[in-house]
C-alpha cells in the first residue's frame, strides 16, 4: 500500500536492503491518508532538493544568515551601512548605570468604580462585522484599557467563540496612523489640520442652506449597518430632509444572494443556516465557503462541527459536497469535492435541482422542474456520477429534512432562488436552515445605490455628500467612475476611524470613533439584539461614530436634538420597547442594564422554526427558467471569481495581524496572487519560476523567495495586472481573485500590499464572478512570501491522520496490542494509534529513565507527574476548519509580534500556533482533499529542547509545562534544532518593538549603497535590498499607542530570545492563584481556556487537567481518535492530536476505480495491509519477515536474551 | 659570565603570582560585592513628591494600618498606590484641624490638596520594582499565604522616606521559596510589622516553638510555594 513502510515484516521475507533514495523518501513523508500521499506544497511532493532545507533545518538557510545569496549583497556593503549606522548612533548616549525612575500615578478624585489595578475587568459589548451581522464578544481591559476581544459566553450567536476579524478589530483602535483631527482640504492651501469647532463652523452655515430645499441636493452614503440606533438616526434624517439621498453601501457585498432569495421568499430575507447533530445529515456548498468570512461564521462553524464530531462509533454524522472553484476552508472539510468553474457550479446546480425536484413528489416542485427543464447550457466538464448520487444522498428518506443546499457569492441570483426552493421542496427550511427579515438597511442593494448615486453626482445633482463608514473611492464598482463622479461634488465629508482612500480627497476628513469607542447596537444573523457599549472614551478627543456624525449633521439645521451616542441609543431604545420592537420589560432602567451586563437582549433570537417559509415556486421558475448558462471557459475565455480573503473588503488591510495569517489554501502571506490551478498556468506558461511538476527534477525556485510571474488579466476593456500563484485543486480555466489588497491610503501597512482587483468588478456583473477572460504573461516577476513549507516535520510515516467513517465504526472500540517493544509489554494501541508507526514498530525507548513518567499515559506513583493538575491539550483535526482564529487569538494573548513579507518568507514568522495545510493524492491538479492540521508546543514529557540547552532556559514544570524563561535564554537556538514538531520562534530582531513593514531611518544612506535597489515592496525589484541588513536600532520603532494594546501579564520579547507556545502559562497562573485565594483545593475544569480553545469556533481545542478524571481533556485524550503526534519519538506529548473521521459516500466511491480501492481498503486500514492490527500482533509469528520467534516468556525472565534480540532482530531485519 | 637578568627578578614569578592571584581574587570579591542587587538596589531612595509620603509617622506613630492605603493588596496581584482621594480624606482643610492650622504643615502637604483639586494625579516614583521579565508580583497570593510586608519590604513603618530594603534578586526570592517555614507568620499579623520582626527573629534561632508555627502555616497551605521557573517567568 505504500513504499514508505519502515516495517521489515512487511518486505514479504526478501532481505532487501533499502536504496538511499528510498531511505530519503521515507524519511520525508509527511504520511499516508486513506491509501493517498500526503504533502503540503508541489516542492514536497516532486522532492525538490530545496524544499530538503525547510526538512533539515530548524530554520532554513537564509533565515539564520544575515545575508541573501542570490543578489549577493555584501560583506561590504553591510560594513558601509553598519559604519553608517554607527556615525548616526554616535549622538545617542549609552543608556546610563543609573536605575530608570518609574511613576506610579494613582486615580485622584475621581476613582473608577470597580477598577482594583492589577486586575482585568471584563465588559460585553458586540462587533458590527464589516460584511453584515454581529457578534457578540467580551473585552478584557486593564485599568480601561482594552487588550484583547473574547467571544462572550452568554451570548447566543458566539457562546463564548469568536472569529479572526473580531480578534484583530482591536488593532483598529490602536492603528497609530488613525486620523486624530479634522482635516479640511482648503481649494486654496491645501489640506491643513483643523478642529472640530472649525467644523461645526464651517457644518453650520453649509447645511442650513439645506432647510429650505428638504435637503435636495444632500447625500449620505453610509456603511450597511442595521441597528435600532442606526434606523433611528436614517428616519431623522429622513423627516428633516425629506429629499436627501440615503445610500447605504458595502464595499464587496453578497448582492446575488439578498437578490435571489428575495426573488423566492418576495421579501428580503438571509439565509441562517441551522447546523447540529440532530438536525443536519447531507450540506451540498454549491461554491459557499460558510465557514470563513461570512456573517453567520461563528455559528456555521459551531453548528456543523458539531453534525461532524464522532465520538462514539456509533455517532452520526454529517455528510458535506463542495462543488467549488478553488479551496476554501469549507472545501478542506468536504467528503466529496468537485472543482468547478463557476459557469460549470451554476450548470451542477440546474442539473441537481432537474435531478431531484421531479422525484420529491412535491407539486411545486414539479412544476419548478417542468419550468428548468428547459434551461439549456452543456454540462460539459460536470460529473455526472457525483452529481447523481450527490442527489440520490438528498433524496434519502432519513435525510429529508435534513439537509443544506447553499450557494456562494459566484452564483447568479437565480441559482440562489433555486437552491431555496430546492431546501423548501426537501423540507429543510424551519429545520436544517431557515430565513431571517433583513433590516430595510441591510436589504438595499449597493451596487444599485451606488451607481444611481454616482450618476446624480456627476449630473451635479448632489451638492453635499456625507460618507460615514465606507471607502467608496477604494472599492466602488469600477464601471460607476467613483472617483470622477466623487471630485465633482461641492463639499464631501468623510468619517473614518482608520485611514481611506475616501477621506483623503474629501473636502472635510473627519476621524472616526472605533466601536470600542463608541455607543451603537447590532443585530446578529440569527436576530439577536446586542448593544455596543464603548470600552474607553475616543482615544483622540472629538472622534465621532456614525450615528453621532448623523445626528451632529441634523444639529446644525435643528440645534436642540441630541448629539450624544449614549443618549441617542438611548432614546431610540427606548422608542423601541415602547413600540414593542425590542422585547423589554417595563422597568426600562433594568432592563437596559441588564442588556448591557449581558451583551445581547433575551428572546430576539429567532428560533429556526419561526423564519421566514413560503417559497415562491412560480417566481423561482420565472427566474430560474431565464437562467443562461454560459459555456465551459478555455485557456483564452477563463473563468473569473472573486472572492475576499483575511483582510475582508480591505477595510481591514491595515491589521497586520490578517495580513500575516497564511491563506487557507496557498497560506501565502501579505499578498493576493492571481490563483490558477497548475494544470491552467502551465498552459499559459505563467507558472512560477522553475516549476516542474515532474519527478524528480521538480523545482520550483527557491522555496525561500519563491518568484511568480506577472500577467495580466483582461475582461473586455479593463485590465489588473498581478503574479500568478498556483493553487492545486482549482477549477481549470479559472482564475481566483482576492479583493482588498492593493491599497493606496490605507496606512503603512496595506499601502502598496498586494494588487487591487476592483479595476474589474462592475455593477452590472450577476454575481461575483465573471467569464470571457483573458490572462497573458507580462513582463517582470515578484517575490510571493508562502508558509506551505514552513516548519515542515521529518516523520516516518503518519503525521496527519485521517479514516473514512466506516474504518471508525468499524475498529473505532478495538484496543490490540502494539509493536512489540523489549522492554516492556506492548502498548495497547486505540485506533488513533493504530494508525501510525506504533503499531508495528517499538516505541523509541531512551536508556534514561525519566523518573517522572512510567508510560506515555501514566506517570510514575509518587512523582511529580501524579500530582496536582497536569495540563494537557488535545486538537481535534475532525472539526478544525483551518480559520486561523487560534493563531489570532494566540498572536493577541501573548504579544507575538509580526514580521512583514520577508521575514515571514525567510521562515522567520513567530505565531506560536501555526495550521499546517496537507493535500492528499497524486495528482497536483486534482488533489483528493486538503487536511489542516494545527501545531503548537506539544510540551512534551521527554522534551528534547530541554536536554540541548545550555543555559537551563527550557526547562520542564512539576505540572507538565515545558517553560521558556526568556531572560535566561541566550539564543543559541539549539532547542530550535532539537525540536522535531518545529515550534520554536526566534525573535531574529527585535521584532517586538520595530516596525515590520513601514520606513526605518537612514533609508537614504542604505538608498545610497545601493543604487537603483529601492523599495521594500511593490515594485518589481521587489525587497531587493535586505531590509534585515539595516541594524534594528535604525528601525522605525513602533509608535507608544501600539503598547496600549500588550497584554500586561505576558512579556514581550527582545531580540535574541526564543520563544514558544506557554499553553498561557499566565492564565494558569491566575487561575492558580484565584482558586486558592477562593479556598478551592483544585483549579475545576473549565474554570479558564487557553486563548486558542477560547477563541476555537468549532470547539476543536480541549485544554485541561488530565489526572482530573472527570475532565474533558482526559476524556478526549483517551478517546480512541486520539494520537500523539510523532509518538513513536518517545517524546511524550501533552498535546495529542485527534484522528480526522471523513464520511464519503459509497455509492459515489464506487464509481471509480481509485474509490473502490478507498472501498476495500476499509476492510484493512492499517498501514502495511493490516498485519500489526487487529488481527493480533503479527511480530510474534515467524514467517512475516522475522527469521526466528520472539519468545516472551523467556524475554520476561531472561534479561540478556532480552538484550540479545536487538542484535538478533537487528541481524535478521537487515 | 654575567647574569642576563638581575639578582632582583629572582622574585618575580612570586610577585607575578601573587598580583594574578590577588588580582582575580579581587575582581571575583569586587564583583561579588558590587555587581549585585544587594549592593546596587538595597538602600535605593528616590525622591517623592513633597518629600515623600512619611511611613513612620502614619504606619509607625500613628499605627495606620498598611491596607488602610493599599487597599487592594490581598485582592489584586498589585499592592495599589492609594488613590489621591484616601490622602485628602485625612488632609482635606476641614480636616485635622491642629495639624492643618500648622502652616508648615500646610504648605508640606498643600500638594495633596491640589491635586484633589485638579482631580489630577500625584507622580509617586516607584520604590520596589521587578523587571519585566518576572510577571505581576502577585501580592495577593503572598499576603494571604502570610507572608508579611516585612519580609520584602523591611521595616516600612520606620521609614521617613521609603527605601528598598530587600534585593529582591531572584535568590533572594528563592530563599523564602525554599524554606517558607522560616518567614510564614499568621496571616492576621502580616501588617504588624514590629510583632512580625521579632517574631521572625526569634524563629530564626530555629530552636524556639515559633519555628513549628511557621511550620504548621506551611502545611496549611494547598500548595509549597513554586520553584519552578514558569512561576514568575513568562
Amino acid at each position: 500500500m505504500s513504499n514508505h513502510d519502515q516495517c521489515p515484516s512487511t518486505l514479504k521475507g526478501e532481505k532487501k536492503r533499502p536504496g538511499k533514495a528510498e531511505l530519503a523518501a521515507v524519511a520525508r513523508s509527511a504520511g499516508t491518508v486513506n491509501g493517498m500521499n500526503v504533502w503540503r506544497s508541489p516542492e514536497e511532493m516532486t522532492d525538490a532538493p530545496q524544499f530538503r532545507d525547510w526538512l533539515e533545518r530548524e530554520f532554513p538557510a537564509g533565515a539564520s544568515e544575515l545575508e541573501r545569496r542570490d543578489t549577493g549583497e555584501s560583506r561590504r556593503d553591510f560594513l558601509k551601512i553598519m559604519g553608517a549606522s554607527i556615525a548616526l548612533a554616535g549622538a545617542a548616549t549609552i543608556p546610563g548605570c543609573r536605575r530608570p525612575e518609574h511613576k506610579i500615578l494613582p486615580y485622584s478624585r475621581e476613582v473608577p468604580e470597580e477598577i482594583i489595578p492589577g486586575k482585568p475587568l471584563f465588559y460585553a459589548t458586540s462587533f458590527p462585522r464589516p460584511d453584515g451581522g454581529a457578534e457578540g464578544l467580551l473585552i478584557e481591559t486593564h485599568e480601561g484599557r482594552p487588550t484583547k476581544i473574547e467571544g462572550n459566553p452568554i451570548h447566543p450567536t458566539n457562546r463564548g467563540r469568536c472569529t479572526t476579524w473580531a480578534l484583530a478589530s482591536i488593532l483598529g483602535l490602536y492603528d497609530p496612523e488613525r486620523p486624530k483631527d479634522p482635516i479640511y482640504n482648503n481649494p486654496v492651501k491645501g489640506k491643513v489640520t483643523a478642529s472640530w469647532a472649525d467644523f461645526r463652523t464651517w457644518a453650520s452655515t453649509h447645511f442650513g442652506k439645506y432647510s429650505e430645499n428638504g435637503g435636495e441636493g444632500l447625500a449620505f452614503l453610509v456603511s450597511k449597518q442595521a441597528g435600532i440606533a442606526r434606523d433611528a438616526a436614517r428616519d431623522a434624517i429622513k423627516r428633516q430632509w425629506p429629499n436627501a439621498r440615503w445610500v447605504p453601501y458595502r464595499g464587496f457585498d453578497n448582492e446575488s444572494a439578498a437578490a435571489g432569495l428575495a426573488m423566492a421568499f418576495g421579501r428580503p430575507v438571509r439565509e441562517v443556516f441551522n447546523f447540529g447533530k440532530d438536525t443536519t445529515r447531507v450540506v451540498v456548498s454549491l461554491d459557499r465557503d460558510f465557514l470563513s468570512h461570512e456573517p453567520g461564521e461563528v455559528i456555521n462553524a459551531r453548528g456543523f462541527s458539531a453534525s461532524r464530531q464522532v465520538i462514539t462509533t456509533s455517532d452520526p454524522m454529517s455528510r458535506l459536497y463542495v462543488i467549488e472553484t478553488g479551496f476554501g476552508v469549507t472545501g478542506a472539510q468536504a467528503d466529496h469535492r468537485l472543482r468547478l468553474s463557476p459557469s460549470r457550479v451554476t450548470a451542477f446546480a440546474v442539473g441537481l435541482a432537474k435531478f431531484i425536484l421531479p422525484k420529491l413528489g412535491d407539486a411545486n416542485g414539479a412544476t419548478l422542474a417542468a419550468a428548468i427543464d428547459a434551461v439549456g447550457g452543456d454540462d460539459a466538464g460536470i460529473d455526472r456520477g457525483f452529481l447523481e448520487e450527490c442527489a440520490k444522498d438528498l433524496l434519502l428518506p432519513e435525510n429529508r429534512g435534513k439537509s443544506v443546499i447553499c450557494v456562494g457569492q459566484s452564483q447568479p441570483a437565480a441559482v440562489h432562488a433555486l437552491a431555496a426552493a430546492m431546501n423548501a421542496a426537501l423540507g429543510n427550511i424551519g429545520n436544517s436552515v431557515f430565513y431571517t427579515d433583513l433590516p430595510a438597511d441591510e436589504a438595499v442593494s449597493s451596487r444599485d445605490g451606488i451607481r444611481q448615486l454616482a450618476a446624480d453626482m456627476d449630473a451635479g445633482r448632489v451638492t453635499t455628500l456625507v460618507v460615514a463608514g465606507v471607502n467608496p473611492v477604494f472599492d466602488a464598482p469600477a464601471d460607476v467612475n467613483f472617483l470622477e463622479a466623487y471630485g465633482k461634488v461641492a463639499a464631501t465629508i468623510c468619517l473614518n476611524a482608520n485611514l481611506t482612500e475616501t477621506a483623503a480627497i474629501s473636502t472635510w476628513s473627519l476621524p472616526g470613533a472605533h466601536y470600542l469607542e463608541s455607543w451603537g447596537d447590532a443585530r446578529s444573523v440569527d436576530g439577536t439584539l446586542s448593544p455596543v457599549q464603548p470600552m474607553i472614551a475616543p482615544l483622540y478627543a472629538g472622534a465621532m461614530s456614525e450615528i453621532e456624525l448623523l445626528a451632529a449633521i441634523r444639529q446644525f439645521a435643528q440645534p436642540e436634538s441630541r448629539v450624544d451616542g449614549f443618549e441617542l441609543v438611548l432614546d431610540a431604545w427606548r422608542a423601541g420597547v415602547a413600540s414593542g420592537a425590542i422585547p423589554g420589560s417595563s422597568n426600562f432602567d433594568k432592563f437596559w442594564r441588564r442588556a448591557l451586563h449581558d451583551g445581547f437582549v433575551a428572546g430576539t433570537t429567532i428560533a429556526p422554526s419561526a423564519g421566514r417559509t413560503g417559497v415562491r415556486f412560480d417566481e423561482v421558475a420565472r427566474a430560474a427558467a431565464s437562467l443562461a448558462i454560459s459555456a465551459a471557459p478555455s485557456a483564452d475565455k477563463l473563468d473569473l471569481v472573486f472572492r475576499i480573503g483575511h483582510i475582508g473588503d480591505g477595510g481591514m488591510a491595515n491589521y497586520p495581524w490578517l495580513q500575516e495569517l497564511p491563506e487557507a489554501g496557498t497560506r501565502t502571506v501579505w499578498d493576493n496572487p492571481i490563483l490558477l490551478s497548475p494544470k491552467t498556468a502551465k498552459a499559459l506558461g505563467v507558472t512560477p519560476e522553475g516549476y516542474s511538476d515532474k519527478k524528480p527534477e521538480g523545482v520550483y525556485t527557491d522555496p525561500t523567495y519563491p518568484t511568480a510571474r506577472m500577467a495580466e488579466i483582461r475582461v473586455g476593456e479593463r485590465l489588473v495586472k498581478g503574479p500568478v500563484w498556483i493553487l492545486p485543486g482549482m477549477a481549470d480555466d479559472t482564475a481566483i481573485l482576492t479583493v482588498g489588497y492593493g491599497r493606496r491610503n490605507g496606512g503603512v501597512v496595506c499601502d502598496g500590499v498586494g494588487f487591487d482587483v476592483y479595476p474589474l468588478l462592475t455593477s452590472d456583473m450577476a454575481a461575483a464572478s465573471a467569464a470571457g477572460a483573458t490572462l497573458a504573461k507580462a513582463a517582470g516577476t515578484y517575490m510571493i512570501a508562502s508558509t506551505q513549507n514552513h516548519w515542515t516535520m521529518d516523520n516516518r510515516e503518519s503525521i496527519v491522520r485521517a479514516v473514512d467513517l466506516a474504518v471508525w465504526k468499524k475498529y473505532g472500540d478495538e484496543i490490540v496490542p502494539g509493536g512489540p517493544s523489549l522492554y516492556q509489554e506492548p502498548e495497547m494501541l486505540k485506533l488513533g494509534e493504530r494508525l501510525g508507526e506504533l503499531a508495528h514498530t517499538p516505541p523509541n525507548d531512551s536508556i534514561y529513565k525519566n523518573p517522572y513518567n512510567k508510560s506515555i499515559r501514566e506517570a510514575e506513583p509518587e512523582s511529580v507527574f501524579a500530582k496536582g493538575p497536569q495540563w494537557a491539550m488535545t486538537i481535534d483535526q475532525q472539526v478544525c476548519t483551518g480559520c486561523g482564529a487560534c493563531t489570532i487569538a494566540c498572536q493577541s494573548e501573548n504579544n507575538i509580534p509580526v514580521v512583514g513579507k520577508i521575514e515571514t518568507a525567510k521562515g522567520r514568522e513567530m505565531t506560536w500556533i501555526r495550521v499546517d495545510r496537507y493535500f492528499t493524492g497524486d495528482d497536483i491538479n486534482e488533489p483528493a482533499a486538503m487536511l489542516h492540521q494545527p501545531v503548537a508546543c506539544v510540551h512534551c514529557e521527554n522534551a528534547p529542547c530541554e536536554t540541548v540547552c545550555p543555559v537551563n532556559a527550557t526547562v520542564h514544570g512539576p505540572e507538565g509545562l515545558n517553560y521558556m524563561t526568556y531572560n535566561r535564554c541566550i539564543g543559541t537556538r539549539y532547542c530550535a534544532n532539537n525540536c522535531p514538531y518545529k515550534v520554536r520562534r526566534y525573535n531574529f530582531f527585535d521584532y517586538g518593538v520595530t516596525k515590520f513593514n513601514g520606513p526605518y531611518y537612514g533609508k537614504d544612506i542604505i538608498e545610497a549603497v545601493t543604487p537603483a535597489r529601492g523599495g521594500i515592496t511593490g515594485s518589481s525589484t521587489h525587497n531587493e535590498v535586505n531590509p534585515n541588513l539595516i541594524p534594528p536600532r535604525l528601525r522605525a520603532k513602533l509608535e507608544e499607542i501600539t503598547r496600549m494594546r500588550k497584554n500586561p501579564d505576558v512579556t514581550v520579547r527582545s531580540r535574541g530570545v526564543m520563544e514558544k507556545c506557554s499553553y498561557c502559562v499566565q492564565r494558569i497562573n491566575a487561575a492558580k492563584i484565584e482558586t486558592k485565594l477562593s479556598k478551592l483545593d483544585h483549579i475545576p475544569d473549565g474554570y479558564f481556556e487557553s486563548a486558542c480553545q477560547q477563541a476555537c469556533p468549532s470547539n476543536a481545542i480541549t485544554f485541561g487537567d488530565m489526572l482530573d478524571p472527570s475532565s474533558k481533556v482526559t476524556a478526549m485524550r483517551d478517546h480512541a481518535r486520539s494520537y500523539l503526534l510523532l509518538g513513536y519519538l518517545n517524546t511524550r506529548p501533552r498535546t495529542s492530536h485527534m484522528v480526522r473521521v471523513m464520511n464519503p459516500n459509497p455509492a459515489l466511491l464506487n464509481l471509480t476505480a481509485a474509490g473502490k480501492a478507498r472501498v476495500e481498503s476499509w476492510a484493512h486500514p492499517f498501514h502495511g495491509g493490516g498485519h500489526g492490527g487487529h488481527e493480533g500482533d503479527a511480530h510474534d509469528r515467524t514467517g512475516g519477515g522475522h527469521a526466528f520467534r520472539i519468545d516472551n516468556t523467556k524475554k520476561a525472565q531472561d534479561k540478556g536474551y532480552a538484550m540479545s534480540l536487538t542484535v538478533l532482530g537487528g541481524g535478521s531485519m537487515a | 659570565m654575567s647574569a642576563i637578568f638581575p639578582k632582583w627578578t629572582n622574585i618575580l614569578p612570586t610577585v607575578v603570582a601573587i598580583a594574578v592571584v590577588g588580582g582575580l581574587s579581587s575582581v571575583v570579591a569586587g564583583f561579588w560585592y558590587w555587581a549585585t542587587p544587594e549592593f546596587w538596589e538595597v538602600g535605593y531612595m528616590p525622591k517623592q513628591p513633597g518629600g515623600g509620603f512619611n511611613h513612620q509617622i502614619h504606619a509607625g506613630k500613628l499605627g495606620m494600618d498598611c491596607r488602610y492605603c493599599h487597599t487592594n493588596v490581598e485582592k489584586s496581584p498589585e499592592a495599589n498606590i492609594p488613590v489621591v482621594a484616601s490622602c485628602y480624606g485625612c488632609h482635606a482643610d476641614q480636616r485635622l484641624a491642629v495639624l492643618n492650622n500648622s502652616q508648615t504643615h500646610r504648605a508640606k502637604t498643600n500638594f495633596i490638596r491640589e491635586a484633589y483639586a485638579t482631580d489630577a494625579s500625584i507622580e509617586w516614583t516607584r520604590v520596589h520594582k521587578l523587571p519585566d521579565y518576572v510577571r505581576n508580583f502577585p501580592h495577593h497570593a503572598h499576603v494571604n499565604a502570610g507572608v508579611s510586608c516585612y519580609s520584602c519590604h523591611g521595616r516600612i513603618d520606620t521609614m521617613p522616606v521609603v527605601y528598598q530594603a530587600q534585593s529582591l534578586s531572584m535568590g533572594w526570592c528563592l530563599e523564602c521559596h525554599r524554606a517558607p517555614e522560616d518567614v510564614l507568620v499568621p496571616q492576621d499579623k502580616v501588617t504588624q510589622l514590629q510583632w512580625v520582626q521579632d517574631h521572625l527573629e526569634e524563629r530564626s534561632k530555629r530552636s524556639s516553638p515559633e519555628l513549628m508555627q511557621g511550620q504548621m502555616l506551611v502545611d496549611a497551605l494547598t500548595g509549597a510555594p513554586p520553584q519552578n521557573c514558569g512561576a514568575c517567568h513568562y
